[in-house]
């Protein structure tokens, strides 16, 4: 989440809102968005059901692969990445920027 | 023939393995590109509620699933 708190400015100039999701409590991801200065909402699927339904659920670690969607302004998804990919935003940035030129 | 036998112990011993590695497989994606992302409502780190179609027809969103808080990434 850090590198894309670095790249938030790049993100949002892309007409993109950034939201990470993970499994964790509210208490947790507030804790943690304090310590690393993240400014954009971490949401926390406590349970796991949003996990699940993206099919991104390890049962090995009881917690959501790292994954990164890009959903359009139609809500529909354009872009996803996987794991070193999904960490990295460089690529995502890129996809986000295609999509503010086509609207 | 010492050495074949090893090998063959070994190549023995490396399939419960495999097959463990196999079993934790991580798990695929289920939305895919195109698809309409389903939406949800989930609390933020200040206790708000935030939908995904809050944004629709306003702004993209990358929606970064990541594995803890307090770690890398």
């Amino acid at each position: 989440m850090q590198a894309f708190q670095q790249n938030l400015a790049k993100l949002e100039a892309a007409d993109t809102q950034v939201l990470g999701v993970s499994m964790d409590s509210p208490f947790s991801n507030k804790a943690w968005a304090e310590k690393i200065g993240v400014t954009f909402p971490l949401l926390s699927d406590w349970g796991g059901d949003v996990t699940k339904e993206y099919g991104l659920y390890n049962p090995q670690y009881k917690a959501a692969r790292r994954a990164t969607f890009v959903i359009d302004k139609d809500g529909k998804v354009v872009d996803i990445k996987l794991d070193k990919e999904a960490v990295d935003p460089s690529k995502t940035i890129e996809a986000c920027q295609a999509r503010k030129l086509n609207r | 023939m010492k050495q074949a036998l090893l090998a063959v112990l070994l190549a023995a011993n490396l399939l419960p393995a495999l097959h463990a590695a196999d079993q934790a497989a991580p798990p695929t994606p289920t939305v895919k590109v195109g698809d309409v992302a389903p939406d949800f409502t989930l609390t933020d780190q200040d206790n708000k509620k935030v939908s995904l179609h809050e944004f629709k027809g306003k702004k993209n969103v990358a929606l970064a699933f990541y594995v803890f808080a307090f770690t890398g990434g």
